[in-house]
């Protein structure tokens, strides 16, 4: 073990228990103290608008639901195409409790945290059901079965009155210790409150993936034969999987249904399905910082290339009539992606790691 | 002043590396100098003009761009006209035009960055985004005009304003068309809606009014898909002697269906032949784009709405031309009844603004409110680009009241009769 737990650099691990460490030195737990201690502190001396915080807890609810999806997809190699369904679960769980038990309910109003975790709870189910067909499916295959379990949800949503088909079901305001959650701090009340969830979520990754649990999933992605001979059950940890990616995308759902006081099914289509499968891509499958970095590169992308679009419209070099915008988002978002898998496959995660490297060995080159 | 351009490029300094260090410096000495002279310059533009902030988002891009486009380019254009022509005198007008790509998540980020700009009134759109902002509008007690003419939208809501009737009375004028006008016992009429709120909005308002002794039997109500072909729904509704369908969507399923009916031979020459089908619908499902899609297949649609048309002349329609031809506006964008659509929101917002001045108010979200809901009896606006004037009240946030009927002829819709009222239709309060 290194003397020094506060500059250790190199491997100098003596013991398994050494390499799992959340932290590896005291300076990195310290910044990472530092840095979510900066994420609580800084809305409140920067006033933000209420577009940004928007855009802001937009990122942090996308965040929620890519832990999931990397925990399914990234660790455990189960392709889903149908993620959005599972988010859109949660926010229809929360929709339908609002519904039933009314809008203004105790329940919905003041243990909204209880809400969320039943939102995440009907999530895990849901992904568990779906989740069986990979017992006997894989690849392709296994990702034709979840694009289903989406096109069953888009179709149910829009159908069934239970559903308002697929209109908006509005949400009350929650209260906190202060009151009722005005206008005036709605953003900022959920950036806070999203912001603790990705901790918590994160926290729990990390901390499932030093488990032998967490260690199935790896193992049963890089080869299932090798970890059913190892004493694992592949069958059961491709469910669980499912299952866990469901409870994230669950609590996102509910995040999202509150952040905008209702839910329409246009936020959880097959489009955005792919929209998640993009963000875990670009942030790196299969890590934990990717699920941080993906949902921020993809959603502030999103937002560049709009405003990029905006001003093309009104350049007046263009040509008025050829809404540019039409394409380019699709065109950006698919470049992206091709330029991500072919020159780095393991996403912006990867970028990070470097850097860490890097700044780990500074000033020396090796 | 109209707000056109968005991430001005920057463009100062990209020759600094080049010449050197001090060089450098002095450049950003007077960057900084400029700059600064300019932004004083600026603020004071800004104080004398009294730019009165509008926003608005709609599609412009994605599902329903076909109307969105048209629609935009009618208000940017109103909006620049009324700055030019100083309508309101030394007030300018900022309209601020957004794509939403008809989300209803752009939508709400859209609606935040208006607010954060200060904006007094806002110009909608989708039926779904209004229904999702319903509670903010509320709650930040701003008026609202959109373009979509959903009743659902006055339900719980005071702040929004539809500009015309809405598509419940639509629908229900054109049944009241049917049932008057169809020879022989009571006619058999089906309803072919888009799968959306928008779509399915009037379906129980029609159905109240048959209740309510409509002499037309709703046969069956029928959902479009994407489909390519409609000869088995046809096929369907013939056997169960439907003679009449009543359409409320958008052009290129209506387009689809009367394609399929020419097809069969079912398309009626004329108003409820007997064996064949007779088709109409409500605003969205007519226009010029139905005809260019739809070919000769269209002869004989009728379709209804508030606005007036430029293949009838009207001052409406001088003036709508006068606008397009001064912004080099192309001829199927002049001719779009969304590009009519476009300009009278802006021209209610303006006609509002213009109100509340007269009457020495500051402009407000109040006071448009208040100015909106004062259009009525003797005060009633008429911007010209409707078949009747703008009506609103405590109890009313359905503008233009009355109805035109229009017949596709000649590859063009012509008036059908005087413009309406729907009797069987009850307006939300």
């Amino acid at each position: 073990m290194a003397t020094n737990r506060w500059l250790a650099t190199g491997n100098f691990f003596t013991a398994y228990k050494e390499e799992q460490r959340i932290f590896l030195t005291h300076l990195d737990r310290t910044f990472f103290v530092a840095f979510v201690a900066i994420l609580y502190a800084w809305p409140l001396f920067l006033n933000a608008d209420n577009k940004t915080m928007l855009v802001i807890d937009n990122i942090l609810v996308a965040m929620v639901a890519i832990l999931g999806l990397n925990l399914v997809t990234g660790f455990a190699g189960l392709i889903s195409i149908g993620h959005a369904a599972f988010v859109g679960v949660g926010a229809y769980t929360a929709a339908l409790l609002a519904s039933s038990l009314g809008g203004s309910h105790p329940f919905m109003t003041h243990w909204w945290p209880a809400v969320i975790v039943v939102c995440g709870l009907m999530g895990a189910c849901f992904g568990a059901v779906v989740g069986l067909p990979a017992l006997r499916l894989k690849h392709l295959y296994l990702a034709i079965a979840t694009l289903s379990f989406q096109m069953i949800f888009e179709w149910t949503i829009q159908v069934m009155d239970l559903f308002n088909q697929g209109q908006t079901m509005p949400l009350e305001r929650v209260y906190w210790f202060t009151g009722e959650v005005g206008r005036k701090h709605h953003y900022l009340f959920w950036y806070f409150v999203s912001l603790t969830v990705v901790l918590v979520l994160g926290f729990g990754v990390r901390n499932l993936l030093r488990t032998r649990y967490g260690r199935c999933l790896v193992a049963v992605r890089d080869n299932d034969r090798a970890a059913d001979a190892m004493g694992m059950h592949p069958g059961l940890t491709k469910v669980y999987a499912f299952a866990l990616a469901g409870f994230f995308a669950g609590v996102a759902g509910a995040l999202h249904a509150y952040l905008y006081r209702g839910v329409g099914f246009d936020s959880f289509t097959l489009h955005h399905s792919i929209i998640y499968l993009a963000m875990a891509i670009v942030g790196g499958l299969g890590t934990l910082s990717g699920s941080f970095w993906g949902p921020a590169a993809i959603v502030l992308l999103e937002l560049q290339v709009e405003h990029l679009s905006e001003w093309l419209k009104n350049a007046a070099w263009f040509p008025a009539a050829g809404n540019l915008s039409t394409a380019l988002k699709p065109l950006v978002f698919g470049f992206v992606i091709v330029l991500f898998l072919m020159f780095e496959p393991r996403g912006i995660a990867n970028w990070w790691r470097i850097t860490r490297s890097y700044l780990k060995l500074w000033p020396f080159r090796y | 002043m109209l707000r056109t351009y968005r991430n001005q490029p920057q463009l100062a300094g990209d020759n600094q590396e080049k010449e050197g260090p001090m060089r450098g410096t002095s450049f950003w000495k007077k960057a900084l100098v400029t700059s600064m002279v300019g932004s004083f310059a600026l603020a004071g533009t800004a104080q004398a003009s009294e730019a009165v902030k509008l926003g608005m988002s709609l599609a412009i891009t994605g599902p329903t761009s076909d109307a969105g486009v048209p629609y935009s380019k009618g208000a940017e254009d109103y909006a620049k006209y009324v700055n030019d022509t100083q309508l309101l005198g030394a007030t300018k007008i900022a309209l601020d035009i957004r794509d939403d790509e008809y989300k209803n998540d752009v939508t709400k980020r859209l609606f935040e960055e208006f607010l954060d700009q200060g904006i007094v009134l806002y110009l909608g759109y989708s039926t779904g985004a209004i229904l999702a902002l319903k509670k903010d509008f509320e709650e930040v007690k701003i008026p609202v005009i959109p373009a979509s003419f959903h009743a659902g939208n006055l339900v719980d809501s005071k702040y929004i304003f539809l500009p015309i009737t809405s598509y419940s009375g639509q629908v229900i004028g054109l049944a009241e068309y049917v049932a008057k006008n169809h020879k022989g016992g009571k006619a058999k009429a089906a309803m072919f809606i888009h799968p959306s709120a928008f779509g399915r909005g009037p379906v129980e308002d029609a159905q109240k009014s048959v209740a309510a002794g409509l002499n037309v039997e709703i046969v069956e109500v029928v959902e479009h898909g994407k489909d390519l072909d409609n000869t088995a729904m046809i096929k369907r509704l013939m056997e169960k002697g439907v003679q009449y369908v009543i359409t409320h969507t958008v052009q290129s399923p209506v387009a689809t269906l009367l394609k399929a009916a020419e097809g069969l031979g079912v398309v009626a020459k004329s108003f409820g032949e007997a064996g064949k089908l007779t088709f109409l619908g409500a605003h969205y499902t007519g226009g010029n784009d139905l005809i260019a899609l739809a070919g000769s297949s269209a002869e004989g649609f009728l379709w209804t709405t508030s606005y007036t048309l430029t293949s009838e002349a009207s001052k409406g329609t001088d003036l709508q031309f006068e606008i397009a031809k001064k912004y080099g506006r192309d001829e199927k964008t002049m001719n779009s009844h969304n590009y009519t659509n476009g300009m009278m929101v802006v021209q209610v917002a303006v006609e509002a603004i213009r109100r509340a001045q007269a009457a020495g108010k500051k402009i407000t979200r109040a006071s448009l409110f208040e100015e909106l809901n004062g259009m009525n009896g003797a005060n009633a606006y008429s911007p010209m680009t409707t078949v009747a004037p703008v009506t609103y009240g405590a109890g009313d946030r359905e503008g233009v009241d009355a109805l035109q009927l229009y017949r596709a002829q000649g590859g063009k819709f012509v008036r059908e009769g005087a413009a309406f009222t729907p009797a069987y239709y009850k307006k939300p309060n």
